[in-house]
C-alpha cells in the first residue's frame, strides 16, 4: 500500500449560513488518481479550493506531504498544480508566453520554465501553435492548455477540476491519455467530473459527495458492486442512487 | 513581482487600443486644447497699479519707485507694466469699469507698522473674473511681503545688538528712530546701484509668464494629471478581470504569496503610468516646447509620486469592487469628477476661493497646485514640498486600504 500524499480530515466550511463542505475526510495514495464527484453544489470545488491553499478551512486539517495546508501554505504550494474548472489563462499571450508565466511562478527559471513549455505543449498536441495568442484557439485547446499550465514546475499533486468540460473527443482523449501517462511516471491526482465514464476510466478510487458530505468512497468497482452486479451496472447509476434524481441548479 | 509586473505590460503593448488610449488619445486632448488656449492668449502687455495712501516719504512710496517701470521698452518679452498711482479710489474704479485687471495697495501706515514690528497688510485688489491676475498679483504681494518680513527681522536684530551695545538708548523712541534709518539706508542703496530689490525682480518676471508664456505650461500638466489617474484607474478593471478569468486564484495556488502578487500588480500598474510621463514630458518638450521651470527635478518627482498615487488607487478600486463593469464604471466617474475639480481642465487658482478649498479633497488638486507652482510661478522644490506630501499621504491611505481589503477579501 502507497503511502498517503493528502490526507484531509474533518474539513469544515461556511459561506455566511450556507455549510459548503461539513466534514470531510479523505486521503490519496501517492500515485493515485481520485474521483471527487457529486451533484452541482456538492461542495467539490469548495474542498479542491481549500486543498489547493486558496481558501482557508474554518476547521479540520489538510495534509499535503507531509506539510500542513495551514502552517505550511507556501512549502505545500511547492508541490501542488491547479487545473481549475474555469479557464484560468491569460488570452492575451500566447500559449508559449502563458506556460512560462506559470513557469516562472512556481519558482521556475526561464530556461526551464521554456523546455517545459515545450514539452508539455508536445504532450498536449500544440507544439504548432506555441506562439499562437490564446484568445484565438479553441474551447478543446484552451482546456489542453489549461491543464498544461497545471503541470508546470512538475508538481506531485494536480488538481483537475472538471478538465474536460464542453470540448470535442478528440481534445478530451488526448486528456485522457495524458492523465494516465502522469499517472504512470508516479503523479497523484484529485480529478473532479460530471461524466461518470470518465471517472469510471481513470479513478484508482472515488468519493462521491452531496450537502458537503462525502456519502460514499470507494474503487469504482466495489460502488458498483453495492448496486448488485459490478459488471451490469454503471457508475451513473450509482451515483443518482446515492444522490437522487432531483435537479440540482 | 517584476515578472507579474513585466506579463501586466506585456499584455498591456499587445492591446493597441489600449496604447491609443493611454498615450494617443491624451495628446489629441492636449493638441486641441493647447491651440485653443494659442488663440486666447494674446500679445499685448499687461498693466498693474502699485497704490499707497501713504504719506511722501514712507516706505511704500520707496518700494513702488522701485518697481515702477522707467522704460517700456526694456521690459522683457511678458514682463508687465507696473504704474504708480497716489488715488487709491481711482484705481478701485478701473478694476470695477473693467480698465485696470487689478492692484496692489499698500495701507496709510506702512512706515509705522514696519518700524513697530506689528505688520502690514497689504491690499490686493483684483476683477473678480480675473483668475490669472489674481494670482499673479497675489504672488508678487506674497513675495513683497516675505522679503520685507526678512528684511524686518534682519533690522530687529541689529537694532538688538545696537542697544545691548549701548549704542542707542533702550527706549522706543530711539529704537523706531534707528530701524526707521536702516530701512531707509537698505533701500536708499538699492536705488543707487541701480538693482532690482530682490523681493521684486523675481515674482515679476514669473508673473510675466502667466500670461504671454506657452498654453502648454500648464495644459501639459493638467492633462497629464488626469490621463495618468484615468489610465491607472481604468487598470483597476483589468485587475478585477484577472480575478473573474481565474488567474488570480491560480497565481494564489502557486508560489507565490499574496503580497508578492499585489506588489506585481502595483508595479504594473505604476511602471506603466512612468512610461505614460516619460511620453508626456519628453513630447511636451519637444514639439509643445513646455518649460518646466526653475526646478525640474521637482516637476519629475512631483509626477512620479502622482504615478505612485493613481496606481495605489486603482489597487484600491480593484479591492473595493466585485465586478469588472462596476470597477469601470467608477474608474471612469472618479476621474471624470475628480479631473475639473482638482483643477486639470483649468488652473485651479482661477476658480473662487471656495472651491479651491473642496478641491483639496482631490489628489489632482495638490498634483496641479505644485506643477503650477513650479512651471507658471518659477517655485523651487521647497515650494512644493506640502503638494508633495499631500501625494504621498493620499497614496499611503489607498495602499493601507487595498493591502487590507487584498489580505482579507475572498478571491
Amino acid at each position: 500500500m502507497a503511502e498517503d500524499f493528502l490526507v484531509a480530515t474533518d474539513l469544515h466550511k461556511s459561506f455566511h449560513d450556507f455549510k459548503a463542505v461539513n466534514g470531510v475526510s479523505f486521503s490519496i495514495a501517492k500515485g493515485e488518481i481520485f474521483g471527487l464527484l457529486g451533484p452541482n453544489g456538492a461542495g467539490k470545488t469548495t474542498t479542491i479550493r481549500m486543498l489547493s491553499t486558496v481558501l482557508e478551512a474554518d476547521s479540520g486539517e489538510i495534509i499535503i506531504g507531509g506539510h500542513s495546508v495551514r502552517k505550511k501554505a507556501e512549502s505545500v504550494r511547492a508541490l501542488i498544480g491547479v487545473c481549475p474548472q474555469e479557464l484560468a489563462l491569460y488570452e492575451d499571450l500566447s500559449a508559449m508566453e502563458n506556460l512560462i508565466f506559470f513557469g516562472r511562478m512556481d519558482g521556475l527559471n526561464t530556461r526551464d520554465a521554456r523546455a517545459q513549455a515545450e514539452e508539455y505543449l508536445k504532450l498536449m498536441g500544440l507544439q504548432d501553435r506555441a506562439k499562437g495568442r490564446v484568445a484565438k484557439f479553441s474551447g478543446g485547446m484552451k482546456r489542453r492548455i489549461n491543464l498544461a499550465i497545471a503541470l508546470m514546475g512538475n508538481p506531485q499533486l494536480v488538481f483537475m477540476d472538471e478538465p474536460t468540460v464542453g470540448i470535442d473527443p478528440q481534445s478530451r482523449n488526448r486528456i485522457y491519455e495524458t492523465i494516465e501517462g502522469l499517472q504512470s511516471k508516479g503523479m497523484t491526482i484529485l480529478y473532479t467530473t460530471h461524466y461518470m465514464e470518465e471517472a469510471d476510466r481513470l479513478c484508482d478510487r472515488i468519493a462521491i459527495m452531496d450537502g458537503g458530505k462525502i456519502i460514499a468512497m470507494d474503487t469504482p468497482r466495489a460502488l458498483k458492486a453495492q448496486l448488485g452486479d459490478s459488471e451490469k451496472a454503471t457508475l451513473e447509476d450509482v451515483f443518482l442512487n446515492l444522490t437522487g434524481r432531483s435537479l440540482r441548479d | 513581482m517584476w515578472l507579474i509586473a513585466l506579463k501586466d505590460l506585456r499584455i498591456f503593448v499587445k492591446d493597441r487600443a489600449a496604447l491609443f488610449f493611454f498615450i494617443i488619445f491624451p495628446f489629441m486632448f492636449i493638441l486641441l486644447f493647447y491651440f485653443l488656449n494659442l488663440g486666447a492668449a494674446t500679445d499685448e502687455r499687461l498693466t498693474y497699479y502699485l497704490v499707497t495712501s501713504e504719506a511722501e516719504g514712507g516706505l511704500s512710496h520707496q518700494i513702488i519707485n522701485l518697481m515702477e517701470t522707467k522704460n517700456e521698452s526694456q521690459l522683457k518679452p511678458g514682463e508687465p507694466v507696473f504704474v504708480v498711482e497716489s488715488n487709491f479710489d481711482e484705481a478701485y474704479q478701473k478694476v470695477k469699469d473693467g480698465q485696470l485687471s487689478g492692484f496692489i495697495a499698500f495701507p496709510a501706515d506702512f512706515t509705522e507698522r514696519m518700524t513697530t514690528g506689528s505688520g502690514a497688510q497689504l491690499e490686493v485688489v483684483v476683477d473678480a473674473g480675473a483668475g490669472y491676475d489674481r494670482a499673479a498679483l497675489n504672488g508678487i504681494a506674497a513675495a513683497i511681503a516675505s522679503q520685507v518680513g526678512a528684511e524686518q527681522i534682519v533690522i530687529k536684530a541689529s537694532v538688538s545688538l545696537l542697544v545691548e551695545g549701548g549704542i542707542i538708548p533702550p527706549d522706543e523712541e530711539s529704537i523706531n528712530q534707528a530701524t526707521r534709518q536702516i530701512l531707509a539706508e537698505i533701500t536708499a542703496e538699492q536705488s543707487q546701484t541701480g538693482g532690482e530689490p530682490s523681493f521684486i525682480g523675481f515674482d515679476i518676471e514669473r508673473v510675466g509668464d502667466i500670461e504671454s508664456g506657452n498654453p502648454a505650461d500648464y495644459v501639459i500638466p493638467g492633462y497629464l494629471v488626469m490621463f495618468v489617474f484615468f489610465a491607472a484607474a481604468v487598470t483597476a478593471e483589468a485587475i478585477v478581470r484577472e480575478r473573474q478569468n481565474n488567474t488570480l486564484e491560480r497565481l494564489l495556488a502557486s508560489s507565490v504569496n499574496k503580497s508578492t502578487i499585489l506588489g506585481g500588480v502595483y508595479t504594473g500598474t505604476a511602471v506603466r503610468g512612468l512610461i505614460q510621463i516619460l511620453i508626456f514630458w519628453v513630447a511636451g518638450i519637444l514639439f509643445f516646447k513646455v518649460d518646466l521651470g526653475q526646478s525640474p527635478l521637482a516637476v519629475i518627482i512631483l509626477s512620479i509620486l502622482m504615478v505612485i498615487m493613481s496606481s495605489a488607487f486603482a489597487v484600491m478600486l480593484a479591492t473595493l469592487v466585485r465586478t469588472q463593469r462596476s470597477a469601470g464604471s467608477l474608474a471612469r466617474v472618479t476621474a471624470l469628477i475628480l479631473a475639473p475639480l482638482g483643477g486639470c481642465w483649468w488652473p485651479l487658482f482661477i476658480l473662487p476661493e471656495w472651491l479651491q478649498t473642496v478641491a483639496k479633497i482631490s489628489p489632482h488638486a495638490w498634483a496641479n497646485t505644485g506643477f503650477n507652482k513650479l512651471m507658471l510661478f518659477g517655485a523651487d522644490l521647497g515650494a512644493v514640498v506640502p503638494e508633495m506630501l499631500a501625494l504621498v499621504v493620499f497614496t499611503v491611505i489607498f495602499g493601507a486600504i487595498a493591502i487590507w481589503r487584498f489580505r482579507t477579501s475572498a478571491v
